[in-house]
């Protein structure tokens, strides 16, 4: 049993706060990907679930047992480090082998043990080199070879891919996904890259400036992020400021920095007292993969004085505006348009494979579901509609 | 094109002749001990082991000698462990501590080893320490400390201390860990401040002089008393002792660094 | 949550201590290594320092080497008012200012010189600086005797290149003190300036050339300059040992009254005379003067570029 629960946790330095207030509970045999740029507390709360930094307040238990003042070599816990920290004395095996040792495992046992560790990661053939001759990927595999032969309840890694190139570390994400299922233990993954965050947590924690701010499954925390925080750093979006102009019962109409009134429904999650008001500012993310597009020629049969507003009927959220596109980046399998639209500029994709393609100085009409689209608050905060 | 050809001569005959400026007296010496007469004179006019032969004889220099390895022992064996501890210390935490440190241990250096033996001279008298070989060590370890201090701060500087973090995840206390992770990477490097610390006691003559007595004197301050009362032959075949001692400590260095680094660690 | 699991117990005072204490902990390590180290600065430099101190300010003894529990200046009233004690403070300076200009000018000539080889004439080079560095100071003064001396190695060759007529006495004489002086120095000035001249890009002085600086030009415009911390250090090691230099002045030196240094009119009044108010007042005052000395040479360096740092 390796549930871990992290309660309260905060780590201070002299008058700087790296962690704060950071509760969460990991399941047993889960992994969790804690998310967030860098200096945003997530290594040192990782350091901190390590044993290698005392937290200042809170209690971290793993399983049913309180941890918190335990040193690093007293807990279940073994880390794979950024760097990789292979022992550059010790040959691979050795390298292996360490924590075995340290546990008191006679020789021939730790070297067995170590070399099917090794064959796991497919470095066996590698077992007498000097680690600082293998190349980054390979010292990888070793030190995650190192982490998982003295039988953690808990593998945390910080930021172990960061230094291999692109396709190398899609390529480990994928086998570290692999070793996760086989073995069946918690892991715990720092990162600060969104991919690889999303391709290998069971759950998503996003940290910033010291705090959890979100736990949730990849596609809760991509679609229904907390605040502006997190809706900007997973991925690019488009932030439209405007001000709430009316409010009904079905739906908020916001006037926009697009030179149009934007359109969106009512979920009725909203309490009455976190409403909008009328004339509250707020900011809408208008994400590119929401917006369809096409030359705005097509859907003109309205005449000119009502050219970007389609018909609608009460409940319909269609939005669209016409812009002029100013700018083509050619993205490999997408291009990105970056469009003029009043006094504002909004980017939208589509796919190569999509037919027709934009030209600089185009008119385009982009549109998209109002349902679509999350509002927040000059403080960040999301808005509940 | 004449100009530049001309520069050049003019540049690495200045080297050469600070080269040769640094190495003849050396030279000299080692020269000199090889003589057959008793009066000093270089290029000596003929060679021979007698002063060699005599050197074995004489209980004086021979207990002088047991002397300067007792303490340059005892010099080493401090200097190292207070040296290597702090500046460990200091890498943990750069506080104010270590700021304190730092110009703390540097300033003995800077001060003339006359001044330094003149105030430890009657402070060890105060302490009851006068003439001991204990007192002749501490002066020593004054000055061996700084150079072990900053040799190791360097080397701790250079370690990568994730892999004392990955001992410790991996089970090794504290002991264990700095056994297993730290040392075997700044072994080279205590190695090196160890030396130096040893040849530096062995060396040091001016707090020696004011703090032995004529039990407990070390070779350079014997070779001192010998020079002031006659010029004698007998001092080169000391002196070449100790320069060869220094170039069997360079050369052992620079196997376990390289001379290069060895220069920086120095300055 | 208020205060932590482990002091949730404890009365609020102590749980504020332990909680201060905790946050240090990491520097309570560093300082628990740290101590052995200030506490023997503390007993074998601070201390002796302070009671030479106190020695300087009693009151001078017929029978001991100075009357404890008693207060007075006469130490430095004796000092400032005998001929014998200023001169050689006066001679140790100017020996020490002779020195420190011919060593800072060859080391930083030298340390060029070793910064811009390679290979084996590199290695030799710093063997050069490593193996005297390495040496006692009665090894490298008592060499320049069979060489400096009037029927030594030096005269001989003058003589028989007709050079000179009669042999000239550099040893004994305040020549063999400057040379034996500035060869004691000189291997610590030039690694001193080597060290900073090595994290030195060469592309620098390339520029400087490429820009039309003459070679020595580029030199004096741009490695001097930057190598001024380490020269300046250079300055202060060279200027503080020689000033306190003890064993060239002992023995190259012709001890005549107007030449005598410093450190062994100190050593007669302290193991001598046994005048150690007197003794202790002379090497304060010589420490204070040097330190000024310092101040003033780092000053004025620095006023021509380069920041002071340690070694």
């Amino acid at each position: 049993m390796s549930e871990i629960t992290l309660s309260g946790l905060e780590k201070r330095y002299g008058d700087t706060l790296a962690v704060e207030d950071v509760s969460v509970t990991i399941d047993d045999g889960e992994l969790l990907c804690l998310l967030g740029p860098s200096g945003s507390g997530k290594s040192t709360t990782l350091r901190m679930l390590a044993g290698l930094e005392t937290p200042t307040d809170g209690e971290i238990h793993i399983g049913d047992e309180d941890v918190t003042d335990r040193p690093a070599y007293e807990r279940t816990t073994a880390t794979v480090f950024q760097d990789w920290a292979l022992f550059p004395h010790k040959t691979v095996l050795e390298n292996v082998a360490f924590g075995l040792k340290m546990q008191g495992t006679g020789k021939d046992e730790r070297r067995e043990r170590a070399k099917e560790m090794l064959e796991r990661v497919r470095m066996g053939e590698y077992a007498d080199d000097d680690p600082m001759n293998l190349s980054g990927g390979q010292k990888q595999r070793v030190a995650l070879a190192r982490a998982l032969a003295v039988n953690p309840d808990v593998l945390l890694l910080d930021e172990p891919l960061s230094n291999l190139d692109k396709r190398l570390s899609e390529d480990m994400q994928i086998e570290l996904r692999e070793i996760h299922e086989e073995l069946e233990e918690t892991f715990v993954h720092v990162t600060h890259d969104q991919d690889e965050a999303f391709t290998l947590a069971d759950r998503i924690g996003i940290m910033a400036d010291g705090s959890l701010v979100q736990v949730g499954e990849p596609n809760e925390v991509y679609e229904n992020p907390k605040n502006r925080f997190i809706e900007a750093f997973l991925g690019d979006t488009n932030f439209v400021a405007g001000e709430v102009e009316r409010t009904t019962a079905e739906s908020v109409h916001v006037e926009t920095e697009l030179g149009r009134e934007v359109v969106l429904p009512r979920t009725g999650d909203a309490d009455d007292a976190d409403a909008l008001t009328e004339g509250e500012s707020v900011a809408l993310s208008l994400r590119p993969e929401v917006l369809s597009i096409e030359p705005a020629d097509a859907a003109t049969s309205d005449g000119e004085s009502d050219r970007t507003q389609p018909v609608r009927t009460d409940g319909d959220t269609t939005n669209a505006v016409v812009g002029t596109v100013e700018n083509v980046l050619y993205r490999g399998s997408t291009i990105r348009y970056s469009v003029a639209v009043e006094d504002t500029s909004v980017f939208v994709e589509r796919t190569v494979a999509d037919s027709g393609a934009f030209d600089a100085g185009d008119e385009i009409r982009i549109s998209w579901d109002g349902a679509d689209v999350l509002a927040f608050r000059d403080d960040g905060s999301r808005v509940d509609l | 094109m004449h100009r530049e050809q001309f520069e050049n001569a003019l540049f690495r005959a200045g080297y050469l002749a600070i080269l040769v400026f640094m190495l003849l007296p050396l030279a000299v010496v080692v020269v000199t001990s090889f003589a057959e007469s008793g009066n000093l004179a270089f290029p000596p006019e003929s060679y021979s082991l007698v002063h060699y032969r005599a050197f074995f004889e004489q209980t004086r220099w021979l207990s002088a000698f047991d002397n300067s390895l007792l303490v340059g022992v005892g010099t080493t064996i401090v200097a190292t462990t207070l040296g290597v501890t702090a500046a460990f210390g200091h890498e943990i935490d750069d506080g104010r501590a270590g700021q304190v440190l730092a110009p703390l241990v540097l300033v003995p250096l800077l001060i003339p080893p006359i001044i330094l033996g003149i105030s430890m001279r009657v402070y060890f008298v105060r302490a009851g320490l006068e003439a001991s070989y204990l007192s002749i060590v501490l002066a020593h370890t004054l000055w061996a400390t700084p150079l072990v201090y900053f040799v190791m701060r360097s080397v701790f500087s250079r370690f990568d201390w994730q892999l004392l973090d990955a001992a410790k995840d991996l089970g090794a206390g504290p002991i264990r860990s700095f056994v297993y992770a730290v040392l075997p990477n700044v072994k080279h490097g205590i190695f090196v401040g160890a030396l130096l610390a040893f040849i530096i006691s062995l060396q040091e003559f001016v707090m020696a002089l004011f703090l032995s007595s004529r039990s407990t004197e070390t070779i350079p301050v014997v070779a001192w008393t010998q020079i002031r009362q006659s010029l004698d032959p007998m001092v080169s075949v000391v002196s070449t002792f100790l320069i060869v001692i220094s170039l069997i400590a360079i050369v052992i260095a620079t196997i376990a660094t390289n001379l290069d680094w060895l220069s920086k660690q120095l300055s | 949550m208020s205060g932590t699991h482990s002091s949730s117990a404890l009365p609020a005072p102590i749980a504020r201590l332990w909680e201060s204490l905790r946050e240090r902990s990491r520097s309570k390590r560093a300082l628990l290594l740290m101590a052995p180290l200030l506490v023997f600065e503390l007993l074998l430099f601070v201390a002796p320092f302070l009671i030479l101190l106190r020695i300087s300010l009693t009151d001078g003894s017929q029978d001991l080497r100075y009357a404890p529990g008693t207060w007075s200046i006469s130490g430095y009233g004796e000092v400032f008012t005998t001929d014998v004690l200023l001169n050689a403070i006066t001679y140790s300076i100017k020996l020490g200012l002779l020195a420190t200009a011919i060593t800072v000018v060859i080391a930083t000539f030298y340390a060029y010189a070793i910064w811009r080889s390679e290979g084996l004439v590199k290695s030799a080079l710093l063997f050069s600086v490593i193996l005297p560095l390495l040496t006692t100071l009665v090894i490298k003064t008592y060499a320049f005797m069979p060489l400096l001396s009037p029927n030594g190695t030096l005269n001989d060759v003058l003589l028989s290149l007709n050079l000179i007529s009669e042999p000239i006495q550099f040893v004994p004489g305040t020549v063999g003190v400057v040379v034996g002086q500035v060869y004691i120095v000189l291997p610590y000035a030039v690694l001193a300036i080597y060290s900073v001249l090595a994290t030195m890009d060469w592309g620098i002085v390339e520029a400087a050339r490429d820009l039309g600086a003459s070679r020595p030009r580029s030199v004096l415009e741009v490695v001097v300059p930057q190598a001024m911390p380490g020269i300046i250090v250079a300055t202060v090691i060279s200027f503080a040992w020689s000033v306190g230099a003890y064993a060239a002045p002992g023995l190259l030196g012709d001890g005549q009254n107007k030449a005598r240094a410093f450190a062994l009119v100190v050593e007669e009044q302290l193991l001598t005379n046994l005048q150690w108010e007197v003794a202790t007042a002379y090497a304060v005052v010589m420490l204070l003067l040097m330190v000024v000395s310092i101040v003033l040479l780092t000053a004025t360096l620095n006023y021509f570029g380069g920041e002071f740092e340690y070694a």
